[in-house]
């Protein structure tokens, strides 16, 4: 057995059958008033139904305004990660130390191959053979060393070779 | 207009001086100062020969293009013959022969390095002793020709690439 309120209920919506909306509208006093009411019940159901699409509709705004503020905030991290990544990578700095290392030895072995410590005699004076007359100079006997200080002179030195009277040191 | 104007300067290799001389060394009480010539060798002499006073009796100032030139150092007795055979690496190689009078007291082949002076004991001469100084230096008067060169074109506005050889 249905109660008045359900009964009310179900007339508002619609939702009697003939036979219970015929009982139901001669069991009310006042059907005129009743309809009046009823009509008043759809005003504000239909109201109500559309402040409720409006305020599903601004909830989508707020999630749509929070997806493109995540959006947002991803971009600005990956911009940022962009920003301070530099070009100087911990591979690129292994690579450029490997490169600058074997141009320096590269350098260095050119250098030393042009510089050669045993080409030092190279640029002292050599002296290649050397001779006095025996007849004149029989006991004649020469030796060739090297200055010891930073000349570098190379010398020819003679013994026993014939003494010559102070005239021929004339100019 | 901005354009490069080569010269070509001759490398030090190819203009070298060199200096031939036949010295006196003696201990004399007053020295007479070093010829400039020896400046460079004065304490070498010094050590190496034990006297106080260089006198330069007769020189030669060669400039060495080729390096197969020849010339002469005089003095009054002796004379230096000197024969450049070629230039190597290490310098210029050399044939000297000491003439005393018209008899050759000494004759050596030798490679002169450009940064090492060759220094020859001769004979006893009265109370000193013959030295024969052979030093190569860089032929000064090309230098200022180079130099000229240069400021020319310098005040030209020439901007100038120096070749070597």
């Amino acid at each position: 057995m249905k109660t008045f309120e359900e009964k009310w209920t179900a007339w508002l919506d619609g939702q009697l059958s003939d036979k219970e909306l015929a009982e139901f509208e001669a069991s009310l006093p006042d059907l005129e008033a009743a309809e009046a009411e009823k009509r008043d019940a759809l005003r504000l159901g239909a109201f109500l139904k559309e402040q409720l699409a409006a305020q599903a509709m601004s909830n989508e705004e707020f999630f749509s305004h929070q997806l493109h503020q995540r959006i947002a905030h991803e971009r600005e991290d990956r911009s940022r990660d962009r920003g301070t990544s530099t070009w100087w990578t911990i591979p690129r700095l292994v690579w450029s130390g490997a490169a600058a290392l074997a141009l320096f030895v590269i350098t260095t072995v050119v250098l030393m191959s042009q510089h050669q410590p045993g080409e030092q005699s190279e640029y002292l004076t050599q002296i290649l053979n050397s001779r006095v007359d025996p007849a004149a100079n029989p006991n004649a006997t020469i030796y060739i060393f090297e200055s010891k200080n930073d000349n570098k002179v190379t010398v020819l030195w003679t013994e026993g070779l014939q003494s010559l009277p102070a005239d021929y040191a004339a100019k | 207009m901005f354009f490069t104007l080569a010269i070509s300067v001759a490398s030090a290799d190819a203009e070298h001086l060199v200096w031939s001389g036949l010295v006196i060394a003696e201990n004399v009480p007053q020295p007479a100062p070093i010829p400039p010539e020896l400046t460079t060798l004065e304490q070498t002499l010094k050590d190496l020969f034990g006297y106080n006073q260089f006198e330069v009796i007769g020189q030669s100032n060669k400039t060495l293009k080729t390096g197969e030139e020849d010339w002469l150092a005089n003095s009054k007795y002796f004379g230096l013959h000197v024969d450049a055979r070629g230039e190597n690496d290490a310098g210029y190689t050399l044939n000297l022969k000491l003439y005393k009078e018209n008899d050759v007291l000494l004759e050596t082949d030798a490679n002169l390095s450009k940064s090492s002076p060759l220094v020859i004991k001769g004979p006893q001469v009265g109370s000193g002793q013959l030295l024969l100084v052979l030093v190569v230096k860089d032929d000064e008067q090309a230098h200022r020709r180079r130099h000229a060169v240069l400021d020319c074109a310098s005040m030209l506005g020439v901007r100038t690439t120096p070749v070597t050889r």
